[in-house]
């Protein structure tokens, strides 16, 4: 008999029923995606780490499983779909199918066991808009997001942001403006060589009193609050949220519009999201793009008991663990 | 909500900081029944060691709580920190065994501590090579005894370094207790936890008051002003906790 009975910290079997449950949940994911347009891309489990190096953040790094392979390479198991989406369509992309819409689903693998309760394999579905820079697109993938766990009887609630406020006063002003507002601590900042409505605005936002009236005061971001306003606009607020002083602090890929989405009623997060329009250019072909990707893990149910008889589905059918 | 409080040195301050911004905290009447939840007033309050803090706020199993920046450095907590508190305050510093070359000097150095992330960017940041030795507690006694040539280990009044001729060689991080606020409750619920951040912030700054109510307190914790300004200690270090 083996030495050891137990398997390594965050990963585990699913057995018959619950790979079952899994993939029914699969099938009604990629079902509604397929609906909405979108078409299956499948990519490899294992790159090499260089072509990513520049666009992910120290913190992302430290999460991919590294290693030299025989030919000498570094390569990494996936561990962020995202990137590698856009290196594996960038070089394909003819502009005159933009813009596109694509699916994919897999494992990603992540070292982040010491975490409590964190799985190292998650397994997650997302989709995004390829080639479309509007408000438009930003509007429909987060109404495509929300409405795939409301198939499953979960209330969704999605909270968003533009990450562009944040990059745009860290770039005129240097990185403190970050990280006084990540921790909201007024005090990582000293205020000389800001500008009245500049600072006016970091500390509304520190504060979580800015509005986009306030955003738009300083002339910079004028643009992003008109998006902004116009993006709110065309969303129920019941479901959608803008969260303008909700800062990230890695600076990774992200360069417009944020966002989690949470289960109402248990306030998890199951799936998150954003755009992100220079990640195709870092591989060669200039497209803006969009998505979001759900993790699927703890499935509590998969939606039969509502299709059953309406009964309360518990806590959410999907967590996001990380993200 | 639910809010966690650190047991031990720092909890009664922090009852009287929740008090002093209107909370209805548990007594001690109440804290002597050896209770770990207490429910008032709609809040739910835990007594957690002050280790823990951070972990139960980063997996929601608290919303809010107070955490020394050790601990938050330490767990590679992504939570918000709005609020720092004018007490409590200490520096993590490089101790050296009497005798000891200074840290950036030792090729062959130890560095005994319970800070082992901390102290492995701390490092990794001055180019120095050492092997860190992870200790529960007392800490000082690895470099008294020599078991290393070094620690790195929280330092109040100076004291257990002066009685041990140990050498105080290099500031780490200046620490202080915090307000921390889970992410997730903070993105879903922003209006309650901004709330509780106001309510908290304005106590802070009346907290001479809270310490006459307390009676007494030590002379080196008792001036209300942090020192000047930024930098922000996790700065100091680049050691800025990562997003989830």
């Amino acid at each position: 008999m083996a030495g050891k009975t137990r398997y390594p910290t965050g990963v585990r079997p699913l057995l018959i029923e619950e790979a079952a449950r899994r993939r029914r949940i699969e099938r009604r994911f990629v079902s509604q995606l397929e609906r909405s347009g979108f078409a299956e891309v499948v990519l490899p489990i294992i790159d090499y780490a260089e072509p990513y190096a520049p666009l992910v953040a120290a913190g992302a790094a430290r999460q991919s499983y590294r290693f030299i392979d025989r030919e000498g390479d570094l390569v990494a198991i996936r561990s962020d779909f995202t990137p590698m989406v856009a290196r594996a369509l960038a070089p394909a992309i003819d502009p005159r199918d933009l813009p596109l819409r694509v699916f994919y689903r897999g494992d990603v693998i992540r070292c982040e066991a010491s975490r409590l309760g964190t799985n190292r394999e998650l397994f997650q579905i997302g989709a995004e808009i390829i080639g479309d820079a509007s408000p438009e697109a930003d509007v429909a993938i987060l109404k495509i997001a929300a409405e795939l766990p409301a198939e499953f009887g979960v209330r969704p609630l999605v909270v968003y942001n533009d990450t562009a406020i944040v990059s745009r006063l860290v770039r005129a002003f240097g990185e403190p403006v970050r990280t006084a507002l990540v921790t909201k601590r007024l005090a990582a900042i000293d205020g000389r060589g800001i500008d009245r409505d500049a600072l006016a605005l970091i500390e509304k936002l520190a504060r979580g009193s800015a509005t986009l009236a306030d955003v738009g005061t300083w002339e910079p971001l004028a643009d992003r609050a008109a998006r902004l306003e116009a993006i709110a606009g065309a969303l129920d607020p019941a479901t959608f949220t803008l969260h303008l002083d909700d800062v990230d602090d890695a600076n990774d890929y992200y360069t417009g519009i944020r966002f989690r989405l949470f289960d109402a009623e248990s306030r998890t997060r199951i799936a998150q999201g954003g755009r992100y329009d220079d990640l195709y250019a870092r591989f060669g072909t200039p497209a803006p793009a969009i998505g979001f990707t759900f993790t699927i893990d703890d499935l509590a149910n998969d939606g039969n008991a509502a299709e059953a008889g309406g009964a309360a589905l518990g806590d959410a059918m999907v967590r996001e663990v990380v993200r | 909500m639910r809010i966690a409080v650190p047991k031990g040195r720092l909890q009664d301050r922090v009852l009287a900081l929740f008090a002093e911004a209107g909370y209805d905290v548990p007594t001690e009447v109440e804290l002597r029944s050896r209770k770990l939840v207490f429910r008032r007033d709609g809040v739910e309050w835990i007594f957690v060691k002050d280790c823990d803090v951070p972990v139960y706020v980063e997996h929601g199993a608290a919303d809010a709580g107070i955490a020394g920046l050790d601990q938050i450095l330490e767990h590679e907590v992504t939570a918000y920190q709005p609020v720092e508190l004018p007490f409590g305050r200490c520096r993590l510093m490089v101790i050296g065994a009497p005798g000891a070359p200074r840290l950036t000097d030792d090729a062959n150095a130890k560095v005994a501590t319970k800070y082992p992330r901390i102290t492995r960017r701390y490092l990794e940041s001055r180019g120095v090579r050492a092997e860190v030795v992870p200790l529960g507690g007392s800490v000082e006694l690895a470099a008294v005894l020599n078991l290393t040539s070094h620690v790195v280990d929280l330092v109040e009044t100076g004291e257990t370094v002066r009685i041990h001729r140990l050498e105080l060689q290099d500031l780490v991080a200046e620490i202080s207790p915090r307000l921390i606020v889970g992410r997730s409750i903070y993105r879903t619920e922003p209006a309650r936890m901004r709330e509780l951040i106001a309510r908290v912030e304005a106590a802070a700054l009346v907290i001479p008051s809270v310490a006459r109510k307390l009676g007494a307190w030590a002379a080196h914790e008792s001036q209300p002003s942090a020192p000047p300004g930024p930098p922000d200690p996790s700065l100091t270090l680049g050691m800025t906790p990562e997003e989830e």
